[in-house]
């Protein structure tokens, strides 16, 4: 099997290009994780984080051509589609699921690639703490329009505030943490 | 037809999908056309990247599904011929590794005792080296360990040097302080906890060769050593090893700094 465990995420939707099923189970090694927990954590449900977790590697594999180097990483291409895709289901399935809080991604495993899983960890510490710098008013916005999938005018239901108002929230909320993780020196925050 | 400054204004809910279908199309249409709008969109985009930044383990046999079902559909578009890649196999599963190997190419070159290597495995994940006074102030607030009269003693030695040490994602993991002596302190440091089998293991990179200096825990809070004589590091590195640690590293390093 070809050794592609040094190539770069650009080389790796190439090769998917090109019909490389190397290549794509090396995406996948390194950046499933990562679709399925979001997918996981938005819908609270494993089996349906699986179907949209082969759903985004088959989109990827059918048309690599989306992905567009130049506007950011395979990562952040991946989780937006995982997130999309999640967002999209949860709001067709019309229901709330109870949350699975899961110590998983507190802990690291042995198993799978561990620096990786270490820096991932570290990034999600830090998110976590900016986030909960936020007022708690921007805070809860974001919660509620990331992890729950409500569209920001159902979040001015919800919170019985002037859309407008929640909109600003959500904004400001995310141009803090942006501010935030450039200062923590998180790759591509300043991009 | 949305103008600018509404496209504008909805762009941070869009970058977390919390629009309506229609509004979030009408969005997609205006930011394909407007750079500006594209900009501000991949800022925000950026932001939900990392909130969206789990770990999860991989549910058994989800890749034999994914790659089982690759050959179902033709490709909506065929951009090149296949230069180096090889076609689809139909029927062929190509398994997933767990992990990376036990040793990756960058360590194997600091086994080899190749300097240069060393160095520039380190410098690939960032190297931050501070020199000293200048943030004896700042790190002294960064210590909240008890007992902690050694590691304050030394930022106040002279000639003391603040290591600072770095991975690809993240700057100012930890922080050391190392006297000229030799002994050296854990200041700060934002490292996970890890499970308890297994444990952050510190190294000092001595001409080349990966020197084990300490096996931290996996909740690392207070680390000394001393490193005297020839066996000064050039630079510090931690990767992480079962728990009771390792003669040689067995993973690519977490976070590296230089001394």
């Amino acid at each position: 099997m070809d050794d592609l465990t040094e190539a770069s995420d650009a080389q790796l939707v190439t090769l998917i290009g090109r019909y490389d099923e190397v290549a794509l189970a090396e995406t996948y090694r390194r950046h499933g994780g990562a679709v399925y927990g979001l997918a996981r954590r938005v819908l609270h449900s494993a089996s349906e984080a699986e179907d949209v977790t082969q759903e985004i590697f088959l989109r990827l594999w059918n048309q690599p051509e989306r992905f567009d180097a130049t506007r950011g990483t395979l990562r952040g291409f991946l989780l937006t589609q995982s997130h999309a895709r999640s967002v999209d289901l949860i709001r067709s399935l019309n229901a709330q699921r109870r949350r699975e809080e899961n110590d998983a991604s507190r802990t690291a495993r042995a198993g799978y690639d561990m620096q990786h899983e270490a820096w991932d960890l570290m990034l999600s510490e830090e998110v976590k703490r900016a986030l909960a710098e936020l007022p708690f008013e921007e805070r809860q916005a974001i919660e509620l329009a990331y992890f729950e999938g409500h569209t920001y005018v159902k979040i001015a239901e919800i919170l019985n505030e002037p859309e407008g108002t929640v909109k600003s929230r959500i904004r400001n909320g995310m141009r803090r943490m942006r501010g935030t993780l450039v200062e923590l020196g998180v790759e591509g925050a300043d991009r | 037809m949305m103008n600018h400054d509404e496209a504008f204004d909805l762009l941070a809910p869009l970058s977390l999908h919390a629009l309506d279908a229609d509004v979030m199309t009408e969005m997609d249409a205006h930011v394909a056309a407007c750079p500006r709008c594209q900009a501000e969109l991949d800022g925000f985009l950026e932001v939900a990247t990392a909130l969206g930044t789990t770990v999860e383990p991989l549910p058994d046999g989800l890749w034999t599904n994914i790659a089982s079902r690759l050959n179902e559909r033709p490709r909506a578009v065929v951009r090149d011929a296949p230069l180096l890649g090889r076609s689809a196999q139909s029927g062929v599963i190509i398994p997933i590794l767990a992990s990376r190997p036990t040793v990756s190419r960058r360590m194997k070159s600091v086994y080899g005792g190749v300097l240069t290597a060393a160095a520039a495995s380190i410098l690939a994940l960032g190297i931050g080296f501070a020199s000293a006074n200048s943030h004896v102030g700042q790190l002294q607030g960064a210590l909240n360990v008890a007992n902690n009269g050694a590691v304050l003693s030394a930022l106040h030695a002279p000639n003391h040097k603040i290591v600072i040490l770095s991975s690809p994602q993240l700057a100012r993991i930890a922080e050391f302080v190392m006297r000229p002596d030799g002994r050296g302190y854990l200041v700060s440091s934002r490292f996970p906890r890890l499970a308890s089998t297994l444990t952050y293991q510190l190294w000092g990179i001595v001409k080349g060769v990966p020197v084990s200096i300490s096996v931290m825990g996996n909740a690392p809070s207070r680390t000394t050593f001393t490193m005297a004589g020839s066996r000064r590091p050039s630079s510090l590195a931690i990767t992480i090893q079962p728990a009771g640690g390792s003669v040689l590293p067995s993973s690519n390093l977490v976070a590296s700094g230089a001394v």
